[in-house]
């Protein structure tokens, strides 16, 4: 009998928990403090809020608990903030490790935590299962995997799509780069060469993350680009559309990674007849219809909470992380559960396009697909109905 | 050569924005003799209650008049404490007053309007004027160098050719001297604070839409509107002006060059330590001390 | 000076090492974490209490000074470097100097408004540069190593404390040093300062090049901290939280640093642990800045004086008895000391002062007197070499002056008064005279102090009484023994007692000090009493000159001097 089944279906839940119960009380995890500690180091104030996707995984948690614990074991889920501010997110890594003495992280989303404390997971031996990976160490550590496909592989996969299903000839890419993102991006460029056997028209490292962005689109349609990728922002991607229907551009394709791919996005943009598209994470969240959201729309909805690509990524934490610990035999503690993730088999999903695996590599990036999503009318609608899968690079 | 004459014109929007700025914040210092580090954040303060209103459906104009008030209102606040407990003291201190509020102005205004959501931010100028080297120069660019160089002569007339403007001035160079000449000084001052706090506020409107419009982006545009107002050394509204249309333009300029891009937000900084060196090299005394 | 020096840092030593070994005894790890980031915040803040709090100078930008040591660091340790952590500190330290330099090289001609302004775009600058490098080491995972015996989390808090410490002992030595007190004097009055002999420009630019120095250690210690390191450590809205903490809290004082640093680290535990937004810390330390400004006393101040409120006083030191100053070694000092030749001044098409003639001879108390707005003042300035440019020459001894700037024409041996007394309060009266008279032996202050009835040398400038205050500054122009003092208006405001009294000392100068007056006076009784010669200024112009019983008896000065007849004048 798997958990999920339990988690999901209410009205079988206290039956079916019976039956997992009787039979893992021989073999299964327990938790001699009562509770598995659980936690998440998040940018909730400060010039971010990315408190949605530890919030994800809280209803999940919380839904488990509700049902009766894994195993009769309750998850004990502290977040917390650290304002984008190196000091504080140190302190609340710390914070976790030694005074909550957490067996994990789990849908961490910061936009700095894998970069400041990846040190201090790898010292310590705690994992983190992150719900959001935003920096370059997020993708680069060995004790970091993140169950989201993130910028950097997402921008070889969106010049990937612009190439084989836009046939783009001239892909010119602008990169802001801020917190030593720069070797990152140019890997992310130096993949899609290697995948499409292209060269890059046109690489930009330097658009400001701030400023006006007038000489950019002029540099762009002056270097006669067919397709624009870029890594902005939510708010400059607003900016930068808008600079282009000023500067009466035509003949681009703005290709935009999953930040881009928000209602406030679709509907500051409703006006604009540029194509733009931007890659997905995940399953299109938009997509309520979808069978692949249903259970995480299920269980958003129970908890109350907005339905956002973020609270898909902590949902998507939780439940991978939960599948791996239900496997554990005896205690479940720091140690148990980095074990657990180490040794673990991929686990398919259905919001992923990808299996998610921790595993013992140096480094973690084990999603490598996006849906594309097409913005017409004020709405996103999907471009391709299938997970746009980067092969592998050799 | 075209390129560089095409991305100059392409630099005008963010120079004219900095041009404006400078100009507030020259007016600011010669009418109450404080260099706000606020400035560019009162401005934003009202621009967002604009975004927050219109996001609400209100209409545009009416919620523009509210942001006014809105940028106003802070303003005043902000001279409040600065006429307040500040009157006496030296201009050092004023910064340094300005530079810790503008701390916490941002703390609070990232908390009230959210980091990283785009806001509907509407276009009240939408549409471009001309165009120019390849480039189309919008309405709002346009108004915000045309609004510009008008704040520039309005403040010159003001300052020196009328009694208000004459008072304000006393006032700023000695403010004991001028209450004695029965100037209300705490009042006259917190008129200014409104006055330029209104300015700023429809400034902002009009750059923000060109700009990502998040509490802290645009509060720091503050940095090239001073070194703007530093070239003009906080005196001369012209040189101003021109000042910071031709940091707009050199960093318009700068993103063409593949090898200074990356280094463009040190433009500011560059250009003023030179204007600075070179105009003060005479220049030996705080004239206060 | 020194002797109290070493005493402060005695007691810093012990308070450190007690609180230390109390903190790694008892504490957790996690606390000692914490705890260690405190003592590297207060390094950073104790840079900024050097620069803003000690020289008064706006630096927006220490987080940036700090980010050049960080990276110098992780620069070092990939290269593996040998000397470990402690050397690639120290050398981030001094990576850092150069970029302190460049900025305060502006700051010497800057008032401090603008200077605020170009380090506030420095840090703008420095921000966008440093987030397109990368911590070096970062994408390999190459840690910053520390060194064996400090790399547990109890290791390197006390690493960190030594650090501390040491910096501490080093400001402790500096702020009672003469260079201490010039940033102290140049923060109060940059143009008292020189009128001492003190070079601005040295003041201004030791005190950026230190405080950088500090700041490249602080950032070094958090690469030792952390391991690696994000740009935004060093953002700067780091910069100018910090600054406003370092107002709030008072860092120019050891304890204030420390005080401020529990602020930065502590209020985010605190708000986490009453789960309140981590934001509202910023919006605090706003607050508190605004309120230290307000009423110009920080926390560390507010509790240094509660402090002297509560614990006894310390028992006074004896007054030294008024033993005898050494005399003047005799020279063949030429005569006249001072000679101006046809100095004019110029303010647009106003004539200040037209072709002054003026000579002071050796030994001698000149008076120099005229009504209001007749050029002393400007005279005064033109011949300390206060003014942008005068016509005429300036001679001292012989040699021509007037290519020296101020704070040269000072060492030279021209000193002055200011009417308005412009002693830093922050000093004590030991250190405003070892400002004034380099190397002026400890017993020599007390007998000089005796002499003018001034208070003991540790005693605060600012308890001094506005009357005393105008004899110190008396005190200083002659403590270094120049050629020749200029004193403006000494007896301004001091009541008939104590100008007698004042007039009795002038009268001294030239024979215990070997200094020639040039008293600018309107007491008419202090100048007939102390003054050989008397010269009278009217608009611009030398009106008379000669032995005071003539001169002030002359119809003509009585006229321009106090515009009266001759009748009303002699009542």
């Amino acid at each position: 009998m798997n958990w999920r089944s339990i988690f999901f279906a209410a009205p079988l839940a206290a039956l079916a928990f019976a039956a997992t119960a009787a039979t893992a009380s021989a073999a299964g995890p327990t938790c001699p403090d009562g509770a598995i500690k659980v936690g998440a180091v998040s940018t909730i104030t400060g010039p971010a809020d990315f408190s949605e996707v530890p919030k994800a995984t809280k209803a999940a948690f919380d839904a488990l608990n509700a049902a009766g614990g894994l195993n009769g074991c309750k998850i004990d889920y502290t977040i917390e903030d650290d304002k984008a501010d190196p000091a504080v997110a140190a302190q609340a890594a710390r914070d976790l490790i030694d005074n909550k003495e957490v067996v994990a992280l789990v849908g961490s989303a910061s936009l700095l935590d894998c970069a400041v404390n990846a040190a201090t997971y790898n010292r310590k031996k705690v994992l983190s299962v992150q719900g959001l990976g935003v920096d370059a160490a997020c993708f680069s550590s060995p004790s970091i995997s993140p169950v989201n496909v993130g910028p950097y592989t997402l921008s070889t996969a969106m010049g990937y799509f612009a190439t084989k299903t836009l046939k783009a000839k001239n892909l010119c890419a602008f990169f802001i780069i801020i917190g030593g993102t720069q070797e990152a991006y140019k890997k992310s460029i130096a993949d899609w060469e290697k995948i499409t056997g292209q060269k890059i028209h046109l690489l930009d490292l330097t658009l400001p993350f701030q400023g006006d962005l007038t000489p950019y689109v002029i540099k762009a349609r002056d270097a006669g680009c067919d397709a624009v990728l870029t890594n902005q922002v939510e708010p400059q991607v607003v900016q930068l559309i808008k600079t282009v229907d000023a500067q009466k551009i035509t003949g681009i394709n703005w290709l935009f990674l999953a930040p881009a791919y928000t209602e406030q996005v679709a509907k500051a943009l409703a006006d604009s007849k540029q194509p733009i598209y931007a890659g997905t994470e995940w399953e299109p969240y938009t997509e309520t219809g979808a069978e692949a959201n249903a259970q995480w729309i299920a269980d958003m909805k129970k908890a109350g909470r907005p339905l956002t690509a973020f609270s898909q990524g902590g949902y998507l934490a939780a439940k991978n992380f939960l599948k791996v610990i239900e496997g554990i035999d005896g205690p479940v503690t720091r140690e148990s559960v980095t074990k657990a993730l180490y040794d673990m088999k991929p686990i398919k999903d259905p919001l992923a396009g990808s299996p998610w695996i921790f595993g013992k590599a140096k480094t973690h990036s084990p999603m490598r697909s996006t849906k594309v999503m097409k913005l017409e009318k004020g709405a996103w609608v999907v471009e391709t109905p299938d997970f746009v899968v980067l092969p592998k690079v050799n | 050569m075209e390129t560089y004459f095409t991305a100059a014109v392409a630099g005008l929007t963010a120079g004219g924005a900095y041009a404006l700025l400078g100009v507030c914040a020259v007016f600011t210092y010669r009418l109450v003799a404080v260099v706000n580090f606020t400035g560019a954040a009162i401005g934003t303060a009202g621009t967002f209650m604009l975004i927050s209103l219109t996001e609400a459906g209100y209409p545009t104009w009416p919620s523009v008049l509210a942001g006014i008030v809105t940028g106003t209102a802070v303003g005043v606040a902000i001279g409040f404490v600065m006429t307040r407990w500040f009157a006496t003291a030296g201009a050092s201190t004023k910064a340094a007053v300005t530079a810790a509020l503008l701390v916490g102005l941002i703390a609070i205004g990232l908390r009230l309007t959210g980091g990283q959501h785009p806001h509907v931010m509407p276009e009240l100028f939408p549409g471009s004027a001309f165009r120019l080297a390849g480039v189309q120069v919008t309405n709002a660019s346009a108004l915000t160098i045309g609004l510009a160089v008008l704040f520039t002569v309005a403040s010159s007339l003001f300052l020196n050719g009328t009694r208000t403007g004459l008072h304000l001035r006393a006032l700023s160079e000695r403010p004991m001297a001028a209450e004695l000449l029965g100037v209300r000084v705490r009042l006259l001052s917190l008129f200014v604070w409104g006055v330029t706090g209104a300015f700023t506020t429809f400034a902002l409107m009009i750059i923000a839409p060109q700009r990502s419009p998040n509490f802290m982006t645009l509060s720091l545009l503050v940095v090239p509107a001073l070194a703007a107002a530093l070239i003009g050394l906080f005196r001369s509204f012209w040189l101003t002006l021109a000042g910071g249309i031709a940091l707009g333009i050199l960093e318009g300029l700068a993103s063409t060059v593949d090898v200074v891009s990356q280094y463009r937000s040190a433009i500011p900084f560059l250009v003023i330590l030179a204007v600075l060196l070179w105009s003060q090299r005479e220049a030996r005394w705080d004239e206060a001390r | 000076m020194k002797r109290a020096s070493i005493r402060a840092s005695l007691a810093l030593l012990a308070v450190a090492a007690v609180l230390g070994a109390a903190a790694v005894l008892f504490l957790s790890s996690y606390w000692i974490f914490l705890l260690t980031g405190v003592l590297i915040t207060g390094v950073a803040l104790q840079s900024l209490g050097l620069v803003a709090g000690r020289a008064g100078m706006i630096a927006l930008c220490q987080m940036s000074f700090a980010g050049v040591g960080a990276w110098t660091v992780g620069y070092l340790n990939v290269a593996e470097v040998p000397g470990g952590l402690t050397v690639w500190i120290l050398l981030g330290g001094l990576a850092a100097v150069p970029f302190g330099v460049a900025i305060g090289l502006p700051a010497l001609r800057l008032r401090g408004i603008n200077l605020a302004i170009v380090t506030l775009s420095f840090a703008t600058a420095f921000d966008t540069i440093l987030a397109t490098i990368t911590y070096p080491g970062q994408t390999a995972f190459i840690q910053v190593a520390r060194p064996a015996p400090f790399d547990s989390d109890g290791g390197y808090f006390v690493f960190a404390l030594l650090f501390y410490v040491a910096i501490a002992v080093l400001l402790e030595f500096l702020a009672r040093a003469r260079i201490g007190a010039s940033w102290l004097a140049i923060r109060h009055s940059e143009r008292a300062a020189a009128a001492h002999g003190v070079s601005i420009a040295a003041s201004k630019l030791s005190a950026f090049a230190i405080s950088a120095f500090i700041a490249g250690i602080s950032g070094g210690l958090l690469a030792g901290y952390l391991g690696t390191l994000v740009a935004e450590n060093f953002s700067m809205m780091q910069s100018l939280s910090l600054y406003a903490v370092a107002v709030m809290a008072g860092a120019r004082f050891a304890e204030g640093a420390i005080i401020g640093a529990l602020l930065v680290i502590m209020f985010p535990e605190i708000l986490r642990r009453l789960s309140l937004p981590q934001d509202l810390g910023n919006v605090l330390f706003a607050i508190g800045a605004t309120q230290a400004l307000s009423t110009g006393e920080a926390m560390s101040e507010t509790f240094r004086r509660l402090g002297r409120k509560l614990l006894p006083a310390r028992k006074q030191p004896e007054k030294t008895a008024p033993g005898v100053l050494p005399r003047p070694a005799p020279g063949a000092a030429p005569r006249p000391v001072l000679s101006i030749e046809n100095l004019t001044v110029r303010y647009g098409s106003v004539v200040a002062l037209d072709r002054v003639n003026l000579a002071v001879p050796v030994g001698t108390v000149a008076g120099l007197i005229g009504p209001n707005g007749a050029g002393k003042s400007t005279f005064i300035d033109a011949v300390t070499g206060f003014l942008p440019s005068y016509e005429g020459s300036v001679r001292l001894g012989g040699e021509a002056l007037d290519r020296l700037p101020a704070h040269l024409r000072a060492r030279a041996g021209v000193r002055r008064t200011w009417q308005t007394n412009r002693i830093a309060p922050e000093l004590t009266v030991g250190g405003y005279l070892a400002l004034a008279a380099k190397g002026l032996p400890e017993t020599e202050t007390r007998k000089l102090l005796a002499w003018l009835d001034c208070p003991d040398p540790e005693t605060p400038v600012a308890k001094v009484d506005a009357g005393t205050r105008r004899l110190l500054d008396v005190a200083g122009v002659v403590a270094a023994r120049p050629a020749i003092v200029l004193l403006d208006e000494p007896a301004a405001g001091q009541s008939h007692e104590e100008t007698l009294r004042l007039g009795r000392r002038i009268a001294e100068i030239p024979e215990l000090f070997g200094t020639a007056v040039l008293l600018v006076e309107h007491d008419m009784d202090l100048v007939r009493s102390v003054c050989a010669e008397v010269t009278v200024l009217d608009f611009g112009q030398v009106i008379a000159s000669g032995p005071p019983a003539r001169v002030l008896t002359d119809g003509t000065v009585k006229k321009a001097y106090l515009g009266i007849t001759e009748g009303s004048a002699a009542a």
